[in-house]
């Protein structure tokens, strides 16, 4: 019912578009270069156009103006410029409006910054390892989110009633459609063929307890997303209909003071990264 | 005038404007208003205390409710508003579903606030505070009238 109509639906959603294949496919590639890098974004000139914009915020620290991806890839490095390539790529997906949600344009992509934002923050915070790839889960961990709204849409009487039952939004959705928006976003990003690691946090970005086995990357990336909803980044429809998890906080060793004072730095850098690749 | 306050952000406004803010979370939204004078002011302040990072505090004391409160309570009083006359309302404070105590910002914000109103001899009007809800406020500065917007419902605060 439901559940075919939804995976037909991640069937037929466009990928995110062929540089950010192209690039992604170097990720994990040793030889990986800033030619290659070039070579995989000559047809997409657009992308380039924006990988720069990003990578003259303020958030990443460099006081020189950056004019070429080379440059870019010299004072950055090959890892970062990755990232800000999936970054720029997931942009037009991400800044839609989402229905179902209410999120209204540009709010998803404001929220999944703010969540790599904070999650880098929390890892330095906490002085711990969670991959090197946490700023592009974090990014991507609400993609789900584009392919059900509209079923969430279709739906809300029965996510109401669930929600009413006193069900996360999250289990709601699962009541109401057979899934949720982290399988559903797990199963699109698997698709596009991003590393594990990355489609393995964002699958149990809602339920860490029931994740197979634990990681530090889904660890972060699961607090990080309910400290910024929180912080009013993306709060939409859940609200913050939302149940963190008490081991991951243990395990994390992460207290209230932490919190804190990684939000009171999220939102400016957020708002500043959004207003980079505004229209 | 159309006032929106974001997230560490306050306005003040007179009779004829509006002030809205949205997505109220663990954030406090502070509504303060002379009826006299129909001058009043919004606050949407994200953490309880500025010690936490006094470096943004002084860019933006609306960020913090420790200095938040203060600074929207002076703005009225320099514009002339008083003290024995103000109606004061607060809205959001809210938290996650569960029991995680790390995720008492709400919590915080709140206490913070009782405190600073407490040492001044003020109290709350009216408050919608706590759950897992957004929360969106309408400020009628004619009126005084405050509406809280959650998921498709509106009632008066």
């Amino acid at each position: 019912m439901r559940l075919e109509e939804i995976t037909r639906s991640v069937d037929t959603l466009p990928a995110m578009g062929g540089a950010a294949l192209r690039v992604l496919a170097l990720i994990e590639d040793a030889q990986a270069s800033a030619a290659r890098i070039e070579k995989a974004l000559r047809e997409d000139p657009g992308v380039t156009a924006n990988l720069l914009r990003l990578a003259n915020s303020a958030y990443f620290g460099i006081p020189s103006r950056i004019g070429s991806l080379r440059q870019a890839v010299s004072l950055l490095g090959l890892r970062r410029v990755t990232q800000m390539v999936v970054a720029a790529c997931a942009a037009a997906v991400l800044q839609r409006p989402v229905e179902g949600y209410d999120l209204p344009a540009g709010e998803l992509w404001r929220h999944s910054l703010a969540v790599s934002v904070a999650a880098e923050g929390l890892v330095r915070e906490l002085g711990i390892g969670a991959g090197e790839e946490i700023f592009t889960a974090a990014l991507l961990h609400d993609v789900g989110k584009i392919v059900l709204g509209r079923f969430v849409c279709e739906e809300m009487a029965r996510i109401e009633a669930a929600l009413g039952r006193g069900l996360t939004f999250e289990e709601a959705e699962t009541a109401a459609l057979g899934v949720d928006h982290a399988a559903v976003g797990a199963d699109l990003l698997a698709r596009w063929a991003l590393p594990a690691d990355i489609v393995y946090a964002v699958r149990w970005h809602h339920d860490p307890d029931r994740a197979p086995a634990s990681h530090p990357m889904l660890d972060v990336v699961h607090v990080a997303n309910v400290l910024c909803r929180m912080i009013g980044i993306g709060l939409g429809r859940e609200g913050l209909q939302t149940e963190p998890s008490e081991t991951v906080t243990r395990r994390l060793g992460v207290g209230t003071g932490h919190l804190e004072r990684v939000a009171s730095r999220t939102l400016q850098w957020a708002n500043e990264l959004a207003q980079a690749l505004a229209a | 005038m159309n006032l929106t306050v974001m997230v560490g952000d306050m306005k003040t406004g007179a009779a004829g404007d509006t002030i809205v803010t949205h997505a109220l979370g663990s954030c406090l939204g502070l509504v303060v208003y002379d009826p006299v004078l129909k001058i009043g002011g919004l606050l949407h302040a994200m953490l309880p205390l500025s010690s936490i990072n006094p470096e943004k505090a002084q860019a933006n004391p609306a960020m913090f409710v420790d200095t938040g409160v203060p600074l929207l309570f002076r703005s009225l009083y320099e514009q002339g508003a008083l003290k024995s006359r103000l109606q004061v309302k607060a809205a959001g404070c809210g938290a996650p579903m569960g029991r995680n105590e790390v995720f008492k910002i709400g919590e915080r914000n709140y206490t913070v606030l009782k405190k600073l109103l407490w040492k001044n001899n003020i109290l709350l009007a009216a408050e919608d505070v706590g759950g897992s809800q957004s929360r969106t406020l309408h400020f009628d500065l004619a009126t005084g009238e405050v509406v809280v917007a959650s998921n498709g419902t509106r009632k008066p605060l």
